[in-house]
């Protein structure tokens, strides 16, 4: 299957999965293409479309979480962050996803003590 | 000069724009592609990686002992004194 | 056209042991029948995620587990167990005269 047809496979499904949590993809067109295209290329080579901005370990425990969406695993953190650690994904009330900042966990586990 | 060495992803498009920050800023850097490492390198990014309490959310920026998780353009000029 | 109109014939209550699952396809739509305790249940077989069949997952107690990224769902009412906004769709079951009865129509009491 071309790399096109399946971005917008996952581009259907993904919507799907991000619409109830309050999420939608990036208005950020440029950004969204280009991983979407990275998951395509991870799927190939490892079986799922893993985060592009997150590292795996080969433990299916840890790694399962990082298939996209990945929000349900991470919830609190994207919350405050109003977007995913990748970007692909955003709050539905963001237009402008660059005045976003990436947030660290340890960040973000600090302020909320 | 502080050294600069990061730890990146080659399919992580804030990795990329971390690396164009630093080039822009003619700061010369390190990096390792996490996802190209073998695995002793790899295995090695992830012990660095806990032992600063983090994830392995990329990219992982260390400024000599300062240590930015994310691209985060401010931080990293404060910290180089930009 | 009226609910109790919908019921569909799935399978024999023999068919199923406890713990055991079964996909069907009932009117074009990829169900999942399983028995757990004696009581029957039926979902959607599509994981909500990347649509995998859940018939191939695995079953503990009330939860199934899907074979391909591990997301777990409460059969009872469909929720994922990570975030229960998402949910596999779930359809109410009905047994008579050692058949068991599935309702497309109608989704399940978890709703």
């Amino acid at each position: 299957m071309d790399n096109e047809k399946r971005k917008g496979q996952l581009r259907t499904m993904f919507s799907k999965v991000v619409d109830p949590l309050g999420y939608k993809f990036s208005p950020d067109e440029e950004l969204v293409d280009f991983l979407l295209e990275q998951e395509v290329n991870i799927e190939k080579e490892k079986g799922s479309p893993f985060c592009p901005c997150q590292g795996l370990t080969g433990e299916r425990e840890h790694d399962m979480k990082l298939v996209c969406p990945c929000i349900p695993f991470h919830r609190e953190h994207y919350d405050a962050m109003r977007r995913c650690w990748c970007g692909l994904y955003v709050h539905k009330d963001v237009k402008d996803p660059d005045s976003l900042p990436q947030i660290s966990l340890k960040e973000f586990l600090e302020a909320k003590k | 000069m502080k050294k600069v060495v990061m730890y990146t992803l080659s399919t992580c498009p804030w990795c990329m724009r971390a690396k164009k920050f630093f080039r822009e800023h003619d700061i010369p850097f390190e990096y390792t592609d996490y996802d190209k490492a073998d695995d002793n390198t790899k295995k090695a990014i992830r012990e660095d990686c806990l032992a600063h309490k983090s994830e392995m959310s990329f990219p992982f920026v260390k400024i000599d002992d300062d240590v930015v998780v994310g691209y985060n353009p401010d931080k990293y000029a404060k910290l180089l004194g930009l | 056209m009226k609910q109790e109109d919908n019921w569909i014939f799935a399978l024999k209550t023999d068919d199923l042991g406890n713990g055991e699952k079964k996909p069907l396809l009932l009117e074009n739509n990829k169900v999942l029948v399983l028995r757990i305790d004696g009581d029957f249940f039926a979902m959607s077989n599509k994981c909500p995620h990347m649509e995998c069949p859940l018939s191939k997952g695995t079953l503990e107690q009330y939860v199934i587990k899907c074979p391909c990224h591990d997301w777990r769902f409460d059969v009872r009412e469909g929720k994922f167990l990570d975030a229960e906004e998402i949910r596999v769709p779930i359809y109410e079951t009905k047994v008579m005269e050692e058949s068991v009865f599935v309702n497309l129509n109608m989704e399940g009491a978890g709703k």
